[in-house]
């Protein structure tokens, strides 16, 4: 089952134009929504969140259109802008014990075991947590109140690389039982590395590219080669950099074989590699 | 509603809403401008709306399972009450004011009075909130401030024309059943502004991107 279908997104700003965005999330994956700061990420969010008006495009949550149905998808999801940063003077057990009214589905016993699991203590103040346990505390939040899908807008920036990991094996856990989906968007393509099965890939406020993590990678490889690119390989390459040793470039994976006959080295690229290449292009 | 209106009390409002409600004992300083305990009351509001912003309130409560609609009128329901709090907490002060002196050069806190005091809340309320909510992030308080201090000004000077200020002054009982139709009136124009007032910041807030 999708949990999320976004068709034709569209909000338009002076300056700036989120056009047409449409991707889908299955139940059981993690998608990682990437592109560079200002690409329209949490613009993307905001919209399909209804924080924003859309000038266009309908979003289908977890079986329902959002908009007709707005309450109810709210009750089966979990948004996280950042880190939690709402009410930093207030103790976390006020702010649940406000929290937990407004959702059906509501675990007292869940919440516990998350405050457990995360080791949070529900005493201490928003403000005395670390920047990774407040993230923490959002998604013991969200998981407490049985959200099926967890909408995380930059969850791991400001992290350290250790946090980052446990967050990342944090989420590969939360959707291990195949009823929920994760969308985070970020620009460290690395966390995606260890944990997305879908990259959603946003430049400019367009789609570049929505699929499985494994053919993204597959679709591009890097090339390597000294002095300047041939014209008949330089047609071929996609966001080439030159420096004084020589230049790097991504091409298709359909164009690699030529290159590689045209004395190119050939590489796997990872998603850092695509995203800058495709970034420069 | 209820989940909203319980988190405006425990997490939103600002300490000074509930510490002001106590000005109401202002009306046992003698010879004083007795309106500007409620000035504080309006004050509160803003640093209420202003706790709000600061505290990141209105996204951690749009991203909850609440209409835009509802957010706003749970945070009018709060002022309402508030305001409400301010004016009977008030009242057995202004008892104890008529059995401690005599009549007060200025206003009395008289039946007439709290009917004006409504009044006062009802402009400040139209001035105030669907202002804020057209952006849900700027807090203009200066206008509606120097408005109330205006509207005092002229409640006062009220009680000194002849004929209206003998009738809006009088503390005798049969004087201040006499002033009855002012406080029916004040409270059905605090009741109908509020309304107003949260169906402007309903319009207001809808159109807001956060």
């Amino acid at each position: 089952m999708e949990l999320l279908r976004l068709e034709g997104l569209t909000k338009r700003y002076d300056g700036f134009t989120l056009d047409n965005v449409s991707f889908a999330l299955e139940e059981g994956y993690i998608m990682g929504f990437i592109g560079r700061n200002g690409a329209g990420k949490t613009t993307t969010l905001k919209t399909m969140l209804g924080l924003v008006h859309p000038d266009g495009g309908t979003v289908q949550m977890c079986g329902m259109d959002f908009q007709k149905n707005e309450r109810a998808c709210r009750q089966q999801i979990g948004v996280v802008f950042g880190e939690f940063d709402h009410y930093p003077k207030k103790k976390l057990s006020a702010i649940t014990d406000v929290y937990r009214r407004f959702y059906e589905q509501w675990d007292d016993a869940e919440y516990r075991r998350c405050l457990e699991r995360f080791e949070l203590d529900e005493s201490k103040t928003v403000e005395q947590l670390s920047s990774g346990m407040r993230v923490k505390y959002s998604l013991a939040l969200a998981l407490s109140h049985g959200a099926r899908l967890l909408i995380l807008d930059e969850p791991t920036s400001g992290l350290d690389p250790i946090s980052r990991d446990e967050l990342m094996e944090l989420f590969q856990s939360i959707i291990e039982d195949g009823t929920r989906s994760i969308l985070f968007s970020t620009h460290i393509t690395s966390d995606l590395e260890k944990c997305a099965d879908y990259i959603t890939y946003l430049k400019d406020g367009r789609i570049v590219c929505s699929m499985e993590h494994g053919a993204l990678l597959e679709s591009w490889r890097m090339v390597k080669g000294g002095g300047k690119p041939d014209a008949d390989i330089a047609k071929l390459l996609v966001g080439c950099r030159t420096n004084k040793f020589g230049f790097d470039a991504l091409v298709r994976s359909d164009d690699a074989e030529a290159a590689a006959a045209a004395g190119l080295e050939v590489s796997p690229a990872n998603l850092e590699d695509i995203m800058l290449h495709l970034e420069k292009d | 509603m209820k989940a909203l209106i319980y988190k405006e009390f425990k997490l939103a409002a600002h300490p000074t809403c509930f510490i002001f409600l106590a000005f109401g004992a202002m009306l046992l300083i003698p010879n004083y401008p007795y309106y500007v305990a409620f000035f504080y009351t309006t004050l509160s509001l803003f640093f209420y709306f202003l706790n709000g912003r600061e505290n990141r309130d209105i996204l951690f409560t749009a991203l909850l399972p609440v209409s835009k609609a509802d957010m706003v009128k749970a945070r009018c329901t709060v002022c309402a009450i508030f305001e409400l709090l301010a004016v009977i907490i008030a009242v057995p002060f202004s008892f104890l004011n008529r059995a401690l002196y005599g009549p007060c050069p200025l206003a009395d806190c008289n039946v007439a009075f709290f009917g004006l005091t409504f009044v006062m809340f009802a402009i400040f309320n139209g001035l105030f909130i669907p202002r804020f909510y057209k952006t849900a992030y700027k807090l203009n308080f200066l206008v509606p401030c120097i408005v109330v201090f205006l509207f005092i000004g002229a409640a006062i000077a009220l009680v000194f024309f002849p004929g209206i200020g003998a009738y809006l002054d009088a503390t005798s009982p049969e004087g201040m059943i006499a002033q009855l139709p002012v406080l029916i009136v004040g409270l059905v124009i605090f009741i109908l502004g509020m309304v107003l007032t949260c169906r402007r910041s309903v319009r207001n807030f809808e159109k807001v991107d956060l």
